[in-house]
């Protein structure tokens, strides 16, 4: 097992190198370069072409493509993720300003989906063809289908402008930091992003606890004179467990990436909306090193579901 | 019939039928048998024919949209009489049967056994419910039965998982974990069906061990007439729902009644008699369910058919064992043509 894991750690390198590569590759298509950006355009036509020349000489500039890359890269390992060109800051300084807003919204709604996920779910194959299933199956259409956007929008205006209930958007009020102060904030984004998710959990859930209970060890389980209970839960679910552990998982990587839509919505300081103004305002180093992040995100969230399955299904075993 | 104290479970005239989409299978349709201890029970017959719904109906182990509709199925425990078809699906008292007085095993230990628990634990489950045995007493009556079952090597044997046994051995665990509180009734639902022949035999020596020692009464379904031969004490022969000719194993074997039953036997090849022998196959096909001919359901496919066949044949008894479901069955013709 844990060589297993050492061993695809190892093999993520290659892959991350070659996004990195990518990345870099993207970043020098793109149009200007660092002098462009550090000196003014109306100065710019004023300075000699030599003086320029000179200057990306001694920023190392006029080196092969290569060279550059390397140089980025031993940056990047350095944790130098290079500088936003609006702000001028480090990125690296940005990603961690941004990361615990998106960590706290999108790990409450990972955690509330799943929960209430697999219940709605287990409670509409456990009543297959009930009215409480038709309720739970068009509900749970409903939250696949409609935007999150939308149900953002009608969310801010019913309990944060008609009743006041809950503030519109924001993560905190200057002067009111402590977690209790800041719970009324999360809230909706929190519910309004994990919807979707719910919904899809319950879905899978029903649908893989369905399969479950229709094979025969199930029947087995009956014939032993075991309570209902224990047969739908430790022989029904436990088996449906795995589909919709991996679903789940595949979701990890919104902690670092972040909600784009719902944390522009609800005005959400974190990297989605830091993503959605980067691409705005073309700040391309910013766009590129949080996709890069995103992009490892998934790669180490594909790990975690191999795991995951190996630790929960015993037929499945690691490394061969 | 048998004195009392001595059967283990009685049918009578059990109707279960199956609802889909609005339609109604009657797929068994007013069974009676009983099953006596240290005996076996043959229920043989083809596919769909009402053997494992039957055996499901016992155990009330249907699914959700069929129910018994008419008939008892009275279980003649030590605590007295209990009318299995009276009680709560799933209610206590008929948990407390399952497993307890009455086990089952099932076709294909490939799928019966859950694959993300260990054999044991699975065996342990059994006992947790019908006995006041603590977690290690358990796990060493797991380990006992195991080794009672001859899988070698049984104390590292009860930590593995069913997809790390061989079908044999699964179905030895099955056997294993039925046995396990000891039960009045064993319903064996075509159990070697899934395995090959020479497990087959092991498992069949396993399950007559087994009836002698702790005198369990056996149901068991299949539809190899060999089995049958081998391991029967009595043998109803099924078709569509019901049981047209049940005796004990002599009477059905030597002296078949029923064209179903001879058409049955005709259709086996004998091993050793060479690729030149004549095997009857039945012909044509078992009616739809859903439009199931009024009469003889065996009518359409029988040789021996009459105009009064378009009734339903009445059960007569032959002998204080042997009943038979058919008007020609004291024709002297029918079965001097079967004699050639």
């Amino acid at each position: 097992m844990l060589t297993y894991i050492i061993r695809r750690l190892l093999t993520l390198i290659p892959m991350a190198l070659v996004i990195s590569f990518l990345v870099y590759g993207g970043l020098e298509l793109t149009p200007g370069d660092a002098v462009s950006h550090m000196i003014p355009p109306e100065m710019a036509g004023t300075l000699p072409p030599e003086r320029l020349d000179a200057l990306r000489d001694s920023l190392g500039l006029n080196d092969p493509f290569i060279v550059r890359y390397g140089i980025w890269l031993s940056g990047l390992l350095q944790g130098n993720f290079g500088y936003s060109l609006t702000a001028g800051v480090p990125i690296r300084q940005i990603v961690l300003d941004r990361l615990p807003a998106t960590l706290e919204m999108a790990a409450a709604a990972l955690v509330f989906s799943t929960l209430f996920g697999l219940i709605l779910g287990t409670i509409s194959a456990l009543t297959r063809g009930t009215t409480a299933d038709h309720t739970l199956t068009v509900v749970g259409m409903i939250g696949v289908s409609i935007p999150e956007f939308f149900f953002g929008l009608v969310a801010i205006l019913v309990f944060a402008l008609n009743l006041g209930w809950l503030p519109v958007g924001g993560r905190m009020l200057p002067g009111y930091e402590t977690f209790f102060d800041r719970l009324p904030h999360l809230v909706m984004p929190a519910l309004v992003l994990s919807i979707m998710m719910t919904a899809g959990v319950m879905r899978y859930t029903r649908s893989s606890m369905l399969d479950a209970l229709s094979k025969e060890f199930v029947k087995t389980a009956r014939s032993k004179g075991m309570p209902e209970w224990r047969v739908n839960l430790l022989h029904g679910l436990r088996v449906a467990l795995t589909p919709v552990i991996v679903l789940i998982s595949f979701r990890l990587p919104i902690l670092i990436g972040g909600s784009v839509i719902i944390e522009e919505v609800f005005q959400w300081p974190g990297i989605g909306s830091e993503f959605i103004a980067a691409v705005r305002s073309q700040d391309y180093p910013l766009v590129m090193m949080i996709a890069l992040l995103s992009v490892i995100a998934v790669l180490l969230a594909s790990l975690i579901v191999d795991i995951l399955t190996a630790l929960i299904d015993p037929r499945v075993r690691l490394g061969e | 019939m048998a004195p009392a104290s001595d059967v283990a479970l009685t049918v009578k005239d059990l109707k279960t039928f199956i609802y889909t989409n609005n339609r109604c299978n009657k797929a068994v349709n007013g069974v009676s048998f009983s099953i006596r201890r240290g005996r076996t029970l043959c229920v043989v017959g083809e596919s769909g024919c009402g053997k494992s719904v039957t055996a499901a109906s016992i155990m009330q182990l249907l699914p959700t949209l069929s129910r018994i509709e008419a008939g008892e199925i009275t279980y003649h425990s030590d605590r007295g009489d209990i009318r299995i078809d009276l009680l709560p699906r799933n209610g206590r008292k008929m948990r407390a049967i399952r497993g307890q007085d009455i086990a089952m095993i099932f076709q294909d230990p490939m799928t019966a056994l859950n694959p993300v628990y260990t054999i044991g634990f699975q065996i342990m489950e059994m006992l947790r419910y019908h006995t006041r045995l603590g977690w290690r007493a358990r796990y060493r009556k797991a380990v006992e039965l195991l080794r009672s079952m001859g899988i070698p090597l049984p104390e590292q044997r009860v930590d593995e998982y069913p997809h790390m046994y061989s079908g044999g051995m699964r179905q030895r665990a099955m056997i294993a974990m039925a046995m396990s509180c000891n039960p009045k009734l064993l319903i064996a639902d075509e159990p070697t069906t899934a395995l090959d022949v020479t497990i087959q035999a092991q498992i069949f020596d396993l399950m007559e061990t087994l009836k002698r020692e702790h005198g369990t009464a056996v149901m068991l379904i299949t539809h190899d007439m060999g089995v049958v031969a081998e391991l029967a004490d009595e043998v109803a022969v099924m078709y569509m729902g019901s049981i047209v000719e049940a005796g004990t194993v002599d009477e059905v074997l030597r002296t078949p009644r029923h064209p179903y039953t001879r058409a049955l036997l005709e259709s086996i090849p004998i091993l050793g008699r060479g690729k030149a022998q004549e095997i009857h196959a039945i012909p044509g096909q078992t009616p739809n369910p859903y439009k199931r001919p009024p009469g003889c359901q065996f009518a359409d496919r029988c040789r021996y058919r009459i105009a009064r066949c378009e009734t339903m044949p009445e059960e007569t008894q032959l002998s204080g064992t042997h009943r038979v479901m058919c008007w020609r069955h004291a024709d002297e013709e029918v079965h001097l043509d079967a004699a050639e």
